[in-house]
């Protein structure tokens, strides 16, 4: 989907839209023109699915809220105060964005099937409601005198046609632009991992709060429009679970997280629904949606993802290897431009202080206290269990401490959402890494980026630097599904470059590599401290630690063992008890 | 890619029309009437009895000569499914006149909400539709080609409480003086029941208000609401679930309580309480007694037709829906020899001032068929059924009624 090259989808829409139109003009059957404004209708309710869901990886069952919405304040409107459907769409668009907004911020408290199961909950309440207020069947009054002040044109079905492709373009648009910017990116990130993308800087909740009010108005504004088209609204029509689940059908069967996938999704099975109602409802009825679903699990079968990226992958693979050439600027000099830091007299980055988190009677971390000198590497180590992943996501804001507090640059960031301290400079990556496969390495690096970055050309060149700084420039096109575990860990530790940490939390990055994997990226990562980036790392292959850090803090049962240079701290007979083992005090 | 799926729509649609060609190009003199139903999704049963009764009528009159004033042309009956949504039905329609636009008349389409997105198809179209359809609003948005041939909801809830006055006097000889509501929340139950419950209606008839209970479907417990019932003694009791699960819920344990079988007078509203798919979800026991308000059903002098739809669909009684469907062809056939040409503009003038007492008049009850300005049938009345032996039998009014009503004498 995001492709270097972002222009090309341009043509491709128009020449869509030329052809659709030709073929509205060429036939003249008001049934055909019928079907073919509910292929745009179902084509744009997709794409406001895809908006939310496609995206950002929050599987919506409650769209009909906001279609059902808009096109009940359509029909009322009309009936009540005589709005044209000229204004009341625009105004019905704006009914579901608010409704986007409302919904969101009380449902965004969930994630994954939880927050599914709570848009089902929506439209089904609204349903209830709207046979509550008596409004079982509401139609639009036919309009005689100045039927097109009122967009009737049941005469001409071809005009609904236009009007449909107009609404169409303006949401592949729409669709578009986010795919390319930094809308999109970080939605993507939030489908790939919201933890990792709240910790990479990327403010989750304020971006699927868009999303949400965005994909509403579209919802909106459609809903109302296939009122217009349908004349007729009842409770089912606009809040049933069939108005949800052609919109998820549609995209799911196109493909999801593209604008293509909805447009594919409706253009097929919209047609190929009415075709089987006409061909075998009057001998076989019934057969019609068994053989609908029959063509649904065959795709889905045959191509999981839709049916776009079926087609892609199959084109990509014939294709030519999409590795550039291009040749990276020198490591040394991309060093030199990232580290351009604010300078701070404080020799102590970060002063930690009575930290505590107890879960439950298990108290994971206990009164810890330490100091992060600024420039230097810390290791953290301790036995499995000991608190050093809780005491990590206790620093960068991912859980909140019982007590204790945290100075970070001289702020105290106990309380703070992820992104906000990430954005003050603390920057982490994670024991596992979960790149969105379908993003070239590139494209995950810049997500990490957005944190600093102005705008999306600052955040590329961002991105161009880290990827540098850690050797992968020359593979910045290849999609992250295609590479190996060695590269995933550098796109990782890009990602968390990018953003321009002064701070760095590693969790883990040696872990599964092989021993000269291990020696390559240590050595990037003292290359890393020399810029001037302090950095804290949890590890548990000693043998490279010792070489790496300039100190350890020892951890045991969520308290601070003990602190020193490496000489010390592996001499030290609790230490060897505890984590060490004697077979490392006969081989030391 | 794009210009392959467009390839793809268009030959779709290309076949659908050289199928929907070749399906329909039968007896070429033939006078075509669509009627247009669900027959598939949910409401396909109800669908498949109106097909069955429309193609009796069919057969019937192309029997007997088919339409005199037309030198003896068959009738041909085009089916259209309504399917499961509003959607569906309005595609349906839009497919039936564009690609039938020699079509007379049309009959359908059972849900009012499909009528409702129909009728906005054939109005445009000016094809005269008939139906059976309750909702005010059919025939409430001006429109000139549509007949509604059932009393409308509203006339349905005003005339609800003089009847049941009417039955309880013939039937037991006394006025009874205390009612009782239980209905669910559903705005056709509350809709029914508000103009009874407006103003001085009761106190008008003579009645006052011992129990009133509304519910939020579905129930889960029905004993609170049946005990109040049993506790405050109504005489007649309007009792108005819209689930089956509800309507079972309520009737097991109005005879639990001994209030089944006619004990109290239980009365609902519309053809669901009469269905036969009721039956087989609820005790026969528990429902025997229990009456309900139709438009249309199976009546006195009827019997023969009654035979004839039983053997033919496997129903196990004629019941609203296919009554009223073999009506309509008959109507429209009346109509088309009235207008002595196959013309649909004919056919929806000679609708319009239609008024006969004969023929097809005797299919509906009220026995007349003429429609005001709006399309509503003028003399449109009611049937109050009640099942009695497993089956639910028309006993009200007497010019229909096939049996006695069961009604306590006090």
């Amino acid at each position: 989907m995001l492709q270097p090259n972002k222009h090309r989808h341009w043509p491709w829409i128009m020449a869509f839209v030329g052809a659709y139109a030709l073929l509205s003009l060429v036939i003249d059957n008001d049934y055909y023109q019928r079907v073919m404004t509910i292929v745009l209708v179902w084509a744009v309710m997709g794409l406001s699915w895809n908006l939310l869901s496609g995206y950002s990886g929050l599987v919506s069952f409650g769209h009909a809220a906001f279609f059902g919405l808009g096109g009940y304040f359509v029909v009322l409107s009309q009936i009540a105060w005589q709005w044209s459907p000229w204004l009341s769409i625009p105004v019905a668009a704006l009914i579901g964005a608010a409704a986007g907004l409302a919904i969101g911020s009380i449902t965004f408290r969930l994630r994954g099937h939880y927050f599914a199961l709570a848009m089902l909950a929506y439209p089904l309440a609204l349903l209830y409601v709207f046979e509550w207020l008596g409004y079982q069947e509401v139609t639009i009054p036919r309009v005689t005198d100045a039927p097109a002040a009122y967009m009737q044109f049941h005469d001409q079905m071809r005009v609904y046609v236009f009007i449909g492709l107009g609404i169409l373009v303006l949401t592949m648009m729409l669709s578009r632009f986010i795919e390319e910017h930094r809308f999109g990116k970080s939605l993507l990130a939030i489908k790939q991992d919201e933890t990792a993308a709240e910790a990479s800087g990327i403010n989750t909740r304020a971006w699927k709060l868009r999303a949400i009010t965005l994909s509403g108005a579209i919802a909106g504004g459609i809903g109302g429009f296939y009122a217009v088209v349908q004349l007729v609204v009842t409770p089912p029509s606009a809040f049933g679970m069939l108005v949800s689940a052609q919109a998820l059908t549609v995209a799911m069967f196109g493909g999801v997280g593209t604008v293509w996938g909805p447009v594919i999704g409706a253009v097929t099975l919209v047609p190929l629904s009415a075709w089987l109602d006409a061909r075998f409802a009057q001998d076989l009825p019934g057969i019609q949606g068994v053989l609908y679903g029959v063509a649904i699990v065959g795709v889905v079968l045959l191509a999981p993802e839709g049916i776009f990226w079926r087609i892609k992958d199959h084109f990509k693979r014939r294709g030519i290897d999409p590795t550039p050439g291009g040749q990276g600027s020198t490591q040394l000099d991309a060093a030199q431009r990232l580290s351009t830091q604010q300078t701070y007299d404080d020799p102590i980055i970060m002063r930690v202080r009575d930290l505590s988190k107890a879960y439950g009677g298990l108290r994971a971390v206990d009164a810890v206290s330490f100091d992060v000198n600024r420039g230097e590497i810390l290791g953290l180590i301790g036995p499995n269990g000991a608190g050093k992943t809780t005491l990590f996501n206790l620093l960068n804001g991912l859980t909140k401490p019982d007590e204790g507090s945290i100075v970070f640059n001289g702020t105290e960031i106990v309380g703070a959402e992820p992104n906000k301290i990430c954005a003050q400079g603390l920057g982490r990556t994670f024991q596992v890494v979960k790149p969105f496969r379908r993003m070239s390495i590139l494209e995950n690096v810049i997500i990490g980026a957005y944190v600093r970055a102005r705008d999306d050309a600052e955040a590329r060149t961002m991105a161009e630097l880290a990827l540098d700084l850690v050797g992968l420039a020359d593979d910045a096109q290849r999609i992250a599904g295609t590479i190996s575990n060695e590269q995933l860990r550098l796109v990782e530790l890009a990602r968390a470059l990018a953003g321009r940490p002064s701070l760095l939390l590693l969790d883990e990055i040696f872990a599964g590599l092989s021993h000269s994997e291990v020696d390559a990226l240590m050595e990037r990562v003292k290359r890393l401290s020399t810029l001037g980036i302090t950095i804290v790392i949890i590890e548990h292959t000693m043998q490279a630690m010792v070489k790496l850090v300039d100190r350890f803090i020892v951890l045991d049962h969520g308290s601070v063992l003990t602190q020193g240079t490496p000489s010390e701290v592996t001499k030290n007979p609790e230490v060897i008890s505890a984590y060490l083992g004697k077979k490392w005090a006969e081989n030391a | 890619m794009t210009s392959r799926k467009l390839a793809h729509m268009a030959l779709l649609i290309a076949s659908a029309t050289l199928i929907s060609v070749t399906a329909h190009s039968q007896t070429g003199d033939s006078v075509k009437m669509g009627l247009i139903v669900p027959l598939s999704g949910p409401w396909a049963r109800q669908g498949q009895v109106m097909r069955v009764g429309a193609e009796m009528a069919i057969e019937h009159i192309n029997e007997t000569g088919g339409i005199h004033s037309l030198g003896g042309r068959p009738l041909e009956l085009l089916v259209f499914d309504a399917g499961d949504s509003v959607e569906r039905a309005s595609n349906a329609a839009q497919r039936m006149v564009a690609e039938h636009p020699d079509l007379i008349g049309v009959t359908g389409s059972y849900l009012s909400s499909f009528t409702l997105a129909v009728s906005e198809v054939t109005e445009r179209a000016e094809l005269p539709m008939l139906t059976l359809s309750y909702s005010d609003l059919i025939t409430g948005r001006g429109f000139n080609y549509i007949f509604q041939t059932s009393a409308t909801g509203v006339k349905q809830a005003q005339d609800a409480l003089p009847i049941l006055m009417g039955l309880a006097e013939s039937a037991s000889g006394i006025r009874p003086k205390r009612i009782g509501f239980v209905m669910d929340s559903t705005a056709a139950s509350v809709a029914f029941v508000k103009p009874m419950l407006e103003g001085n209606t009761l106190a008008d008839n003579g009645l006052s208000l011992v129990v009133n209970e509304t519910f939020t479907p579905p129930l889960s417990n029905a004993a609170p609401l049946v005990q109040r019932v049993r506790a405050s003694q109504p005489e007649l009791f309007l009792l108005l679930p819209t689930a089956v699960s509800d309507a079972k819920l309520l009737l097991e344990k109005l005879n639990e309580f001994g209030l089944g079988k006619g004990a109290l007078p239980t009365i609902s509203n519309g053809s669901a309480m009469g269905d036969p798919d009721l039956k087989a979800n609820v005790n026969a026991e528990f429902l025997e007694g229990v009456m309900s308000i139709v438009a249309n059903w199976g009546v006195r002098g009827e019997e023969a037709l009654s035979q004839e739809y039983k053997q033919r669909s496997g129903e196990p009684w004629l019941t609203q829906n296919p009554i009223c469907a073999y009506g309509h062809v008959w109507i429209i056939k009346t109509a088309l020899e009235m207008a002595g040409t196959a013309d649909k503009h004919a056919v929806a003038e000679a609708i319009r001032t239609m008024d006969i007492s004969d023929g097809p008049a005797r299919y509906f009850p009220g026995n007349r068929i003429r429609f005001d300005e709006h399309g509503r049938r003028i003399d449109a009345e009611l049937l109050v059924v009640q099942w009695q032996d497993g089956e639910p039998k028309t006993v009200y009014p007497e010019y229909a009624a096939i049996a006695d009503p069961i009604w306590p004498s006090r």
